[in-house]
């Protein structure tokens, strides 16, 4: 293999698949990146096995062929390198040569024919939405995964595409947010799967730099597939960025199920006002006691806080209600979580009693139910 | 701390098996093992007749059945254990509420204020235990917690040391540095070959010496051959986490292996965490340790309430994967929140 690139393409590559890479792999493979010349362009690949990536960049290649290097080395070294022109050249050993201007370097790689390959798909669902909107969806339910692995089932975020509807859903056992997106004219396609956090962290990384996004799955495997932005363009890249993942395997439980039918009350609040009262409220919260009480009273909502550590804080807004004294605790991550995840100015909050959840829901198909503390 | 303290420790005789003795007459006269069911399994406690075969805790079932072959193997029955534990907890604070549990089988007592003498005291505990519980005890009675506890471990079993404060630098002198708490059989091999075997020679060493081939526990070191140990006995710890490990003579090789053993400590530590009902509502994660045979060790830690076998397996599982080599000790715990939460977070009820 022999080409030449631009230095700040190669770097802009290496950075969009260097995540993917563990710094402690369990086989010193997956440390490296697949490089692949041909046809004018270079390809990267890299995979942790259950997540993998590949992106393009333009480049003059005079010999094709394939190496991989060790992916965070490489990463290093083209971004310190001189010059824009790099040469990159390989032999048997194998190992790569780089120059660059005055720089020159030889880095051991290891043979391309052990890189694991992607997978490819037969028998599969496909279905495409602009990337912005599939961000934000995430956006909106992604903080609500769960990370308690014995509950492996619940670390990830659900995409159900039904009939007239795509939605996403997330839970911890604590709390449950879902978004939903409806479907004019129909789903070209219908079936679930459980898209594992660690996915869901490198799509909302790499969502939103382009236009549309195809995700294309089966049982086991889902794959995105990313248009580039003409950002992305300028800087090098070809072809789409790609992404393949393992969903997680198993049955999701039935999320609509714990989802309140009846509404008790519901107030109409101001998104980041209560964002701004809840989080000041929460300040003076320790460890010990990691609560924060929301009372209702006539047009009047006050949120408070208190800890033996460093006492006490009061917050008060004033909003249209007309029901019974109500006072709910709940652990003011909960409350704030998906106040800064959706971006409506409005919110809705529906509630009961002091032992049913809070669900918060805006007018765009977004909803999240929270579970209030008990107090001893 | 300068007023003089007087410091019980209280240790159970090889508490399971006297249990077990106890409850089946059958088992009295014969070398007993409580401990896994399996041949993978390990021995929990032996009493005193399956010591003489070369039978002790830690060691794994089939070993001691090779040294005693006709030891007689029975299932740990550890909710009784700790219900008894808790019983003798209870009858150790009408004397002092200044008692603090080691674990089901050990306590130390703070008796300086209690306006009797303390060896009246342990006499009187050991008495009652035997009288009411019909379980052999040994106590130790000295000014400080580490004393004390070598003091219990003196007359044993079923007997009782006295270490007043006038013969503390006598007796500490002649102490084998083995005695002292922290040194392990390897730091032992580091002090002989360096010819120290007694206290009495440790004391030789600047406290810089002792840190420059101890570390920091060289400081702590200075002080305890000295028989100085200014721990106060602490009732109401605060526990920040709870923990279960042995060391196995033969190193664990193979994953069965780890995980038979695993399993063995898990339920251990369960049954030390299930007598501990303030414990239970403060679980925050768990913990595995392991040290290798070249003495290298390695722990992984996860969040999260459960406490479950299949919560420690995978960890166990990575922690071993981590190095080529046997593992010589294996640790399971719990760590907890600082205190109870006030709050009770209410779960969706999903199905």
């Amino acid at each position: 293999m022999k080409f030449r690139a631009n230095r700040d393409h190669l770097s802009q590559g290496l950075g969009q698949v260097l995540n993917v890479v563990s710094t402690k792999p369990t086989m010193p493979i997956l440390r490296n990146v697949l490089l692949e010349a041909s046809d004018g362009m270079l390809s990267f690949k890299t995979t942790n096995l259950d997540l993998g990536i590949r992106c393009a960049i333009q480049a003059e290649v005079e010999q094709e062929g394939a190496l991989t290097l060790p992916v965070r080395k490489l990463a290093t070294i083209v971004r310190e390198l001189p010059n824009l022109e790099v040469q990159v050249e390989t032999d048997d050993r194998p190992s790569a040569k780089i120059h660059s201007g005055g720089s020159q370097y030889q880095i051991l790689g290891i043979s391309a024919e052990e890189f694991p390959p992607l997978p490819t798909f037969a028998d599969q669902h496909e279905f495409t939405l602009p990337q912005e909107k599939l961000l934000g969806m995430l956006r909106s339910v992604s903080y609500a995964q769960s990370s308690d692995e014995s509950r492996y089932i619940l670390n990830g975020v659900y995409f159900d595409f039904r009939p007239e509807e795509f939605q996403l859903v997330a839970t911890d056992g604590r709390r449950l947010a879902t978004v939903g997106h409806e479907l004019e004219g129909g789903s070209p396609t219908t079936g679930q799967f459980i898209l594992p956090a660690k996915t869901v962290g490198e799509l909302e990384r790499l969502l939103g730099q382009g236009e549309g996004v195809r995700i294309t799955f089966n049982d086991r495997q889902v794959a995105f597939e990313l248009d580039l932005g003409d950002s992305l363009r300028d800087s090098g890249m070809v072809e789409n960025l790609y992404l393949v993942s393992k969903t997680v395997e198993g049955r999701y439980p039935d999320y609509q199920q714990v989802i309140p039918k009846e509404a008790g009350h519901r107030v109409q609040l101001e998104r980041e006002l209560l964002l701004e009262c809840v989080h000041r409220a929460a300040l003076v919260i320790s460890e010990k006691s990691n609560s924060v009480k929301m009372r209702l009273s006539e047009n009047l909502l006050e949120i408070s806080a208190r800890s033996a550590e460093f006492g006490d804080s009061h917050e008060s807004m004033a909003l249209q209600y007309d029901g019974p004294e109500v006072q709910i605790a709940f652990n003011p991550q909960f409350l704030m979580d998906p106040l800064k995840a959706v971006p409506q100015d409005e919110i809705y909050l529906e509630f009961k009693d002091e032992l049913s959840p809070g669900v918060f829901k805006t007018l765009e198909n977004f909803l999240c139910v929270v579970m209030p503390l008990r107090l001893n | 701390m300068s007023e003089v303290r007087k410091i019980i420790h209280v240790d159970m005789d090889c508490f399971y098996a006297a249990v077990e003795m106890r409850d089946d007459p059958r088992l009295r006269e014969v070398p007993l093992a409580v401990g896994g069911s399996s041949r993978r399994g390990v021995v929990t406690t032996a009493n005193y007749e399956a010591r003489r075969f070369g039978v002790h805790s830690a060691l794994p079932v089939f070993l001691a059945l090779q040294r005693c072959p006709h030891l007689v193997l029975v299932p740990p029955r550890f909710e009784q254990y700790r219900a008894l534990s808790r019983e003798i907890r209870a009858l150790l604070r009408s004397w002092t509420p200044l008692v603090e549990p080691l674990s089901l089988d050990e306590a130390y007592l703070d008796v300086t204020d209690a306006g009797r003498p303390a060896t009246t005291i342990a006499t009187e505990i050991r008495q009652r235990i035997r009288h009411e519980f019909r379980l052999p005890v040994s106590a130790g009675v000295a000014p400080n917690k580490l004393l004390a506890k070598i003091a219990s471990d003196w007359n044993k079993p079923n007997g009782q040391f006295v270490l007043p404060p006038g013969e503390v630098p006598a007796f500490v002198r002649d102490l084998p540095v083995r005695r002292l708490w922290g040194i392990g059989p390897r730091a032992e091999e580091r002090l002989r070959a360096h010819g120290v075997h007694s206290c009495a020679q440790l004391q030789q060493w600047s406290a810089h010496e002792l840190e420059q081939e101890f570390g920091r526990f060289g400081s702590e070191l200075f002080l305890l051959c000295r028989g100085i140990d200014h721990r106060p006995v602490q009732p109401a710890r605060i526990r920040k986490s709870l923990s279960n490990e042995r060391t196995f003579p033969e190193p664990v090789a193979s994953p069965e292996d780890l995980e038979a053993r695993v399993a063995d400590l898990h339920e251990e530590l369960l049954a030390d965490l299930h007598g501990q009902p303030e414990l239970r509502r403060r679980v925050a994660g768990v913990f595995v340790k392991v040290k290798f045979s070249d003495f290298s060790s390695t722990s992984l830690s996860r969040s999260g309430p459960h406490g479950s076998l299949s919560r420690f397996l995978p960890l166990a599982r990575e922690a071993f994967a981590r190095s080529p080599l046997p593992a010589r000790l294996l640790g399971l715990g719990f760590r907890f929140h600082p205190t109870p939460s006030p709050h009770h977070q209410l779960l969706l009820p999903l199905p």
